[in-house]
């Protein structure tokens, strides 16, 4: 962390609630998402697959081809002749996969054929038209059916459905299961969502004939990784791709996937000659549009009678659907907070991936940290119980202590900064704990049942990326980092370029308050066009928005490069103004002698000197005031399976939520939610709280309401916003959110992970208070979601959610 | 193909449209007025609601020949150069993250403000049931409506 009060030359800025004035368009409607671009474009349709498991034994596309208005039909096959296979990440065993289906369907949804059209109507027509004979194999829906031993392969090269079988320890878990007085295990079931965003997914694809080169506009979340698998698979040169990403609406992680798309739109575009366009529809979005994979976790805690946990296993198996390139991702991430806020000695992993016939899956929300703080914070409420301990009393002696920081769990993550304690304390005293409890007691003998429940939960951000690999040799990627443009203009305004994209988190506006306040002028002076366009902006393999590192590396290139920029401004005005550089100061837009503030020269006759009347400069400098920086967070650890850091700073949060359930219709009501929550040093409270509440949104929704529920033959039943049902502003509590702040020592400003964190906490805090809640019952919640359907029967005769 | 004609935010529009044509498709690609979102196929986002006759719609459950010769409002027509205090409030609350939601759930919010200027959280809760947010988690908009009810007041307008 740098000194602030050398770094910033005023304090007006930085962490107040800067209004987002940069991003004005999206209030009058004058946005630009992809599907706003007005361009000449053919538009696409797929033809996915009805089958979620089948060979494919005949396609009739010519009535299609023939219809009028019908520009090109291309199926899997021609694919698959012009591109190379996806290259996976993290699973150990063979297996090919294209970017649509050839030979075989592995899920409902999968593209088969795809259209394009003079306009979407008429695509959707031709679908219509086509005729696919399959062969229906076995589909293999659940774990459990992939699992089986007369299973058939859903990828035969691989010899097995299971495409990783990890097992990792670390520390001594051996001597910490002798030295435990007991044990508690439990299994639990996780199920699949997705934060979907708002916006689909939509691409534009021209293809410029003459060198055979594409230019793409997508909303891709990681154009960094986007732009290498897309020029791999089309096998093209890197200078054959241009990638523009203009606003967004809403990522998640889950635009993360979209660039199999890229591939195929680039080949409608040169089969075509025309600029193409697809917009994903929300019922491909949810069939195929990736989701958080579904999960069965065993945990096992080994305790001390005191309640101190000594040691920690976990057999965790991800229904990872059919998309190889994230298959195994989720298991191997979860060491970022897998002895979540306690200090436990050893840990045991046996991470488990397997393919099946349900829909792809990618990095949603906070990417297995829900699942692993959900069975974690679970288990020490269980295990609170054992030994006779409040929750809250447990927390407290098992919490990895300030005094402890930079503390280094079992398998080397860092948690560099962070008060755990403190913020449990905090949420106890917002939310009532104490009160509340007697409270509930009397509502008990009125015949309501309302509980508490907490969780404390770390967030993680910056991926050290590479950690995926750490069982197979050296990663193509490793650590991470971003780069930034800074330049102040001809009239002395500021002018940044980022290489990651903005998904609605605000960076213009935050990336103004910093710049302002390094160089004493006012956010209104910074502008920062938040579309990336992979031509001009600054790039590196990492570059995008993903895994909170935005406050880290992204701000982190911004301060370098703006440093550098302030450098060359000062050196400029000490020779213009004949005073040494070390006595001058920035003051409203001028540079100015710290002894007379009358000798001074304004940011735009500096810029002038810069660009125009160069002859002015000194002896030596170039001309030209922008500068390009790239920062890397210095944290990262090479990869190694014995001592690894999976992300780079670590946030953390208390949740403790208030709820009433109604035992005969099952119903469950949040009376009362608190949030409290340390990212370090805050930028833009106002920022951080939409963040901090929305996240908690997704997981209230991945609790209570939403899932992707599959039949037996793997059909996918929640198709739209009717049976996916997501939180409305009806139903939802008044949040209180409240900051305790630790800054981070291993970045610039103190800042952390702001943008998962509800979405990992939120989970088992609400279990738990259901649980709470449900205790007349003996009630355990070992599955999620928590319907109204499953409390009743809980209630009345399993005894088990 | 059937002939249509509309205002929208006060302009004439005239056009040939099949009768299969979305009006949400009609605004965003005819009239190019791209404030207008698509965010679901099935009438449950609400990022496509616009006013139809002053009453909020929802543009994807429409077909663009029902709307003819109705006055249409959008996101584009509710302040003309400046800003309404609505879109001031939800400036000022933070009420907007990716803004992909923010046009629809700006013109609910309209509509209820006018139909009752002094609502109670609940009932602009109720306002908006019909928009999903999927960023913001509700609260700041739920905020910044409530405070353009007060402004609104204040100031006297509508
Ligand atoms: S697009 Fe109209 S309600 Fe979703
Ligand atoms: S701000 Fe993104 S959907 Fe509402």
């Amino acid at each position: 962390m740098l000194n602030l009060d050398e770094l910033f030359v005023t304090r007006k800025w930085v962490g107040k609630p800067v209004r987002r004035d940069q991003d004005i368009r999206f209030i009058r409607g004058e946005a630009t998402y992809v599907d706003d671009l007005e361009m000449e474009c053919g538009h696409v349709a797929f033809l996915r697959s009805i089958y979620a498991h089948a060979r494919i034994k005949r396609i009739d596309t010519s009535k299609a081809a023939a219809l009028s208005g019908v520009l090109a039909v291309v199926t899997g096959e021609d694919v698959a002749r012009e591109t190379r296979p996806i290259v996976p990440r993290a699973i150990t065993r063979p297996a090919t996969q294209y970017v649509m289906a050839v030979e075989k369907v592995r899920y409902v949804g999968e593209p088969l054929v795809a259209v394009v059209a003079e306009d979407r109507y008429l695509a959707e027509d031709a679908l219509e038209l086509i005729d696919v004979e399959y062969e229906p194999l076995r589909p293999l829906v659940e774990i459990e059916d992939a699992l089986r031993e007369d299973a058939p392969l859903i990828f035969e090269e691989a010899g097995s459905n299971e495409l990783l079988h990890e097992k990792l320890e670390h520390g001594n878990i051996e001597a910490a299961y002798r030295e435990a007085d007991l044990f508690v295990k439990e299994r639990f079931r996780l199920h699949r969502y997705s934060s979907t965003p708002l916006e689909n997914w939509a691409i534009i694809a021209k293809h410029e004939k003459g060198d055979d080169a594409f230019v793409v506009w997508a909303n891709d979340q990681q154009p960094g990784r986007s732009t290498t698998n897309v020029c791999n698979m089309l096998g093209i040169p890197n200078s054959g791709l241009r990638l523009i990403v203009p606003d967004s609406g809403g990522g998640f992680g889950i635009k993360l996937a979209i660039w199999p798309y890229i591939v195929i739109l680039c080949l409608l575009a040169r089969r075509t000659d025309r600029a193409v366009k697809w917009v994903q529809t929300r019922r491909e979005h949810l069939l195929a549009g990736t989701h958080a994979p579904d999960a069965r976790v065993e945990i096992e805690l080994a305790l001390r009678r005191d309640g101190r946990i000594l040691g920690l296993s976990i057999k965790d198996i991800q229904n990872d659907g059919s998309f190889i390139h994230t298959a195994g991702i989720y298991g191997l991430i979860k060491f970022a907070t897998m002895v979540g806020c306690y200090d436990i000695g050893a840990t045991r992993a046996e991470l488990v991936s397997v393919v099946t016939n349900k829909g792809p899956t990618v990095q949603n929300r906070g990417v297995g940290k829900p699942t692993m703080i959900f069975v974690l914070e679970r288990m020490v409420d269980i295990a609170a119980r054992r030994v006779g301990l409040d929750p809250a009393e447990m927390r407290f002696r098992n919490f990895v202590q300030p005094g402890q920081m930079p503390y280094s769990t079992p398998s080397g993550e860092i948690y560099e900064s962070g008060n755990y304690p403190e913020c449990l304390r905090k949420a106890l005293s917002l939310s009532g704990y104490e009160e509340f409890r007697k409270r509930k007691e009397e509502m008990r003998e009125q015949g309501r049942y309302l509980g508490i429940g907490m969780s404390a939960s770390i967030e993680p951000g910056t991926s050290n990326l590479g950690y995926y690999y750490t069982h197979r040799g050296l990663p193509e990627y490793m650590g991470n980092a971003e780069g930034a443009i800074v330049g102040v203009d001809y009239d002395g305004n500021v002018n940044v370029l980022l290489g990651s994209v903005d998904e609605g988190q605000g960076h213009a506006t935050t990336t103004a308050q910093v710049v302002a306040d390094m160089l004493g002028i006012d956010p209104g002076r910074v502008s920062m066009s938040t579309h990336l366009d992979s031509l001009i902006s600054p790039f590196l393999g990492h570059s995008g928005c993903y895994s909170n590192k935005f406050n880290d590396v992204d701000l982190g290139a911004v301060i370098m490069a703006t440093k550098k920029v302030r450098d060359k401004m000062l050196r400029i005005a000490s020779h213009a103004l004949g005073v040494e550089a070390g006595e001058l100061t920035f003051r409203n837009g001028e540079i100015c002698w710290a002894k007379d503030e009358r000798r001074s020269i304004a940011f735009k006759e500096i810029a002038t000197v810069a660009y125009k009347k160069i002859l002015l400069l000194p002896e030596g400098m170039e001309p030209g005031l922008k500068e390009i920086a790239y920062y890397k967070n210095p944290a990262a650890k090479p990869p190694s399976k014995a001592n690894f850091n999976v992300q780079l700073t670590h946030s953390n949060s208390v949740h403790m939520a208030t709820v009433e359930v109604d035992v005969d219709t099952g119903a469950v009501t949040i009376v009362k939610y608190v949030i409290v929550h340390d990212c370090g040093t805050q930028i833009n409270p106002g920022i951080v709280e939409g963040m901090a509440i929305g996240s908690t949104v997704h997981g209230i929704g991945a609790v209570l309401y939403e899932e992707f529920v599959y039949d037996e033959n793997g059909q996918l039943l929640s198709t739209s916003f009717m049976d996916y049902l997501k939180p409305l502003a009806v139903g939802l509590p008044r949040f209180e959110v409240a900051h305790v702040e630790s800054p981070c020592p291993t970045t610039l400003l103190g800042t952390k992970a702001v943008g998962e964190g509800g979405a990992i906490g939120s989970l088992a805090a609400l279990a738990n208070a259901v649980e709470d809640a449900l205790a007349p019952f003996g009630v355990k919640v070992t599955s999620l979601p928590i319907t109204p359907e499953k409390v009743v029967r809980a209630v009345r005769e399993t005894g088990e959610i | 193909m059937h002939r249509i004609a509309v205002r929208i935010n006060g302009k004439a529009y005239g056009h040939e449209v099949e009768p299969r044509l979305l009006l949400v498709h009609y605004i965003r690609e005819k009239a190019r007025l791209t404030g207008t979102h698509v965010g679901c196929d099935t009438g449950n986002c609400g990022a496509c609601t616009t006013l139809l006759n002053g009453q909020p719609v929802k543009s994807c459950l429409m077909l663009a020949v029902q709307a003819n010769g109705a006055e249409l409002t959008t996101i584009e027509g509710l302040a003309g150069n400046g800003l309404h205090q609505i879109q001031e409030a939800f400036l000022d609350k933070f009420a907007v993250q990716c803004g992909y939601c923010t046009p629809g759930m700006i013109l609910s919010a309209y509509a209820l403000l006018k139909a009752n200027p002094k609502p109670e959280e609940g009932e602009i809760r109720e306002a908006i049931e019909g928009n999903l947010c999927m960023c913001t988690g509700y609260q700041q908009i739920v905020d910044a409506i409530g405070h353009a009810a007060r402004t609104m007041r204040m100031s006297g307008s509508r």
